[in-house]
């Protein structure tokens, strides 16, 4: 029988447990407030780890059709520009203006699952042209300069009592929660791991392949735009430059959290703790005197042993 | 005289907590045809990738000559002269044929520069040999299944070997190509091979072989000679059980001893009207009714596969009406011929009916899911379905939640039966529905398809194995070279007149004593 810490969400919410424990430990002050464990801090952490989580959802959804997203960073700073361009530019409503920002990944996965279904691109290929096309779009609606949004932007305000800094980790928690049901309790997220599992059997099987694989890459263009509508507004700005090279700490996160770059296995709930993984390492690791720049390479080594370990675990479970 | 040849000694593997091989020891002499039978689970496999140096034993030795061997890798069982034709398919789809006849072992100049034409042309003259409609340009991806298995025949043939290990060679191969490739064999043994037989055909076994070990549960039965035993007793040492009645032949049994279906029905339930897929196959017209179980025969490349893939929407036909219950359906995708009341249990379960990061039950209900459409899965009835499924097919499984590679070929044949069966549809299309099952599961699988038929399901059954067309079909229809060549009717129809209408000038004289 499996153990409880073999279910992959539980393993990776362990490793997120452990970090926090192991950072509220080495920070401990001598003296005066925590530096890391507080709530003004966690706070921070997760607004900024809701921008990668979000889109990461979309990133396991496309990876376990068996497929790769390389546009999610050229659409959340797309996004951001053309919410910025309709709020602060053609004096639009907030609501009015995101809703445009979603056209930005709405069009992002149509455009790749056209070139992936309709061409037969490999992905790769096709969501690389769609990343290049879609961050230099930002650049010629721009002209290099960058549309401000906090001069508009209320201060101190509240969403249906909710104040605006709680809105990305819940928005985060409430479309987690929502696509883990959807993978896990509709056929339609039977179908996505199915397409990844086995494509050939799905389509003698009577499964729409290339409607399944477009709804994937919809889906998570539509989530990275989400995330671009709230790095806008979290950082104020709509500037064709922002995420840059997300993309891969997206698929990270993705695969952090349980999602086999092969296709066919994973999970939204552990991309969303594999996002958080590394949200708690970008805000920790600049607080340790001296590690300044040794971030990226524990980054990227936190990638490695978590991945090792998880098919280490995974070979014990079929043991 | 009998020389020690390839000796197995108290060889012993256990892969987790399944003992595959429990210290099986027996001997092969030098220069003899020896098969090696047993049901699926037996241990054949784990034996000869043993052999093959792909998985080392936890105890026991193997000798040649009475000298030990050892291989810890596959190449180094290459360079002792082990020859392997494996049963599943191992190939490299996108390159030449030449190049995966030759893959790891290629001719090379003095330089170490590959010599294509010295590969090419040993290819085109193997490939001759055996009769293998292919070039030795052609990519392998677009070879057949069958002409795959021949290719992987003529992977073994290119290279000296003293031991030819055939791993159910003959599952996808018509008879002609069966004998072609026994007088291969044959003139093999003349030169001094030995041959190592795995097959779950024992005509084939009787034919080909002087020797004939069983193995039941990963344990030695016994050796047998074939000159003195009769295939019963093999049958029984191999099941450990009183062998199964054979399904009833349409010549000794009457026809449909339990359904009321008229001699010629007014409404067959599919109805296939000048269908064409060029070069595939031309002008093709046939029928099924309710309750019939129609055979389609032909010979490899003969059109077979194609016209079943056309009407289950795989492909597009260039021309040709296709009716269902007496309703002209166009059917564009899988889904629509899902909708229209079809189904197709393809020629292979592992690349095309199942998944192997889902649990069985989730496998069953796939298709029936995908027909009604996008909706909340209901646990209950999921589970429902799916034990319905598993109790009608008697599919052996410790629970639902397994995935399919835990369970015996058979039993994997029969989740891909049931997933499209749990759909109730009106004609159930069958392309070589015991291809690589042992001799339990094939009788239970004849046995079902041979029950929905009766219930009023109108089958369409593709098979090279032409016992088993005899033995099903109410009506055979032969197919050469894309055209239907003729229809028998099953309680008539021999061997001889079958092959006769699927090769043309072909001559037939077989070997005497080619069925036991």
């Amino acid at each position: 029988m499996k153990q409880l810490w073999q279910v992959r969400e539980v393993s990776t919410l362990m490793i997120l447990v452990l970090e926090v424990a192991f950072f509220t430990w080495y920070l401990w002050p001598s003296d005066g407030g925590h530096p890391f464990l507080n709530v003004g801090n966690a706070l921070l952490i997760l607004k900024y780890s809701s921008i990668y989580g979000i889109a990461a959802i979309g990133a396991a959804i496309v990876i376990i059709t068996g497929g790769i997203d390389l546009s999610s960073g050229a659409v959340i700073g797309l996004t951001s520009v053309v919410t910025g361009y309709f709020f602060v530019q053609a004096d639009w409503s907030l609501t009015a203006s995101a809703l445009m920002g979603l056209m930005v990944g709405l069009s992002a996965g149509l455009a790749s699952s056209w070139l992936i279904v309709g061409m037969r691109l490999p992905p790769f290929i096709a969501t690389l042209g769609v990343m290049g096309i879609w961050r230099g779009a930002g650049y010629i609606i721009t002209e290099a300069r960058f549309y401000d949004l906090s001069a508009k932007l209320p201060r101190n305000w509240t969403v249906v009592g909710v104040s605006i800094d709680w809105v990305p980790p819940l928005v985060m928690v409430a479309l987690a929660g929502t696509f883990q049901v959807l993978m896990k309790r509709f056929q339609w997220g039977r179908a996505i791991f199915a397409v990844g599992g086995n494509e050939t059997a799905a389509l003698f099987s009577g499964l729409r392949v290339g409607l399944v694989k477009t709804t994937a890459y919809v889906t998570a263009g539509l989530l990275a735009a989400i995330s671009g509508v709230v790095l806008a507004v979290v950082q104020g700005q709509g500037k064709a430059d922002l995420a840059n090279g997300y993309e891969l700490d997206i698929i990270a996160s993705a695969v952090v959290g349980g999602t086999s770059l092969t296709g066919g296995r994973g999970s939204v709930a552990g991309a969303v703790l594999g996002a958080l993984i590394f949200g708690v390492l970008r805000n920790a690791l600049p607080q340790i005197p001296g590690a300044t720049f040794y971030d990226r390479v524990i980054v990227g080594l936190a990638v490695i042993v978590i991945v090792v370990m998880d098919q280490i675990m995974v070979r014990r479970g079929e043991a | 005289m009998i020389t020690a040849g390839l000796e197995f000694c108290d060889v012993a593997k256990a892969f987790g907590a399944v003992q595959a091989l429990r210290g099986v020891s027996f001997t092969i002499a030098a220069g003899d045809a020896h098969a090696c039978v047993g049901e699926n689970g037996a241990g054949k496999s784990t034996l000869l990738k043993i052999l093959a140096g792909i998985i080392r034993p936890d105890r026991g030795a193997l000798s040649w000559a009475g000298e030990r061997i050892h291989f810890s890798t596959p190449r180094e069982a290459l360079e002792h002269g082990i020859g392997m034709v494996y049963q599943e398919m191992l190939a490299f789809p996108n390159l030449s044929v030449t190049a995966n006849i030759f893959a790891g072992r290629e001719i090379t100049n003095r330089w170490g520069v590959l010599d294509e034409r010295a590969m090419r042309a040993r290819t085109q003259e193997l490939l001759m040999q055996l009769h293998v409609p292919v070039t030795p340009d052609t990519s392998m991806q677009h070879v057949s299944t069958a002409c795959a298995q021949l290719v992987q025949v003529a992977r073994a043939l290119a290279f000296d070997c003293r031991v030819l290990v055939l791993d159910e060679p003959t599952t996808s191969l018509t008879d002609a190509e069966v004998d072609h490739l026994f007088g291969v064999v044959t003139r093999l043994r003349q030169q001094g091979v030995t041959v190592l037989f795995v097959s779950h055909r024992l005509p084939e076994v009787y034919r080909l072989c002087d020797r004939i070990t069983v193995l039941r549960d990963g344990q030695f039965v016994d050796t047998f000679e074939r000159a003195t035993t009769p295939s019963d007793d093999i049958v029984r040492a191999m099941v450990g059980r009183e062998p199964p009645r054979r399904v009833p032949h349409s010549s000794s049994v009457p026809q449909f001893p339990s359904s009321p279906v008229p001699q010629f029905p007014s409404s067959p339930a599919l109805q296939v009207r000048g269908l064409s897929r060029r070069p595939a196959f031309e002008d093709v017209s046939f029928q099924v009714a309710p309750g019939e179980i129609v055979g389609m025969f032909g010979l490899v490349g003969s059109g077979r596969t194609e016209i079943l893939e056309t009407l289950f929407g795989l492909a597009t036909p260039d021309a040709g009406q296709v009716a269902v219950d007496g309703q002209a359906i166009y059917v564009r995708s899988t889904r629509d011929a899902a909708r229209a009341g079809l189904a197709l249990v393809p020629e292979n379960r592992q690349r095309q009916g199942l998944f192997f990061n889902l649990s069985l039950r989730h496998n069953l209900v796939l298709p029936l899911a995908a027909k009604q459409g996008v909706g909340l899965i209901r646990d209950a009835g999921e589970e429902t379905a799916a034990r319905a499924q598993v109790e009608a097919l008697t599919i052996k499984a410790p629970h639902l939640k397994v995935t399919p590679d835990a369970l015996s070929g058979g039993n994997q044949q029969k989740i891909v039966a049931g997933k499209w069966l749990a759909t109730t549809p009106k004609v159930l299309l069958l392309d070589e529905p015991t291809k690589g099952v042992d001799v339990g599961a094939k009788f239970e699988i004849h046995n079902l398809i041979r029950h929905q038929a009766d219930a009023g399901m109108a089958c369409l059954m593709v098979s090279s194995d032409l016992p088993e067309v005899l033995a099903l079909a109410d009506r055979i229809l032969v197919m050469r070279e894309g055209h239907l060549r003729g229809e028998l009717p099953g309680a008539g129809a021999t061997e001889e007149t079958v092959m006769r209408l699927a090769t043309h000038d072909v001559d037939l004289d077989r070997p005497a004593g080619g069925n036991a």
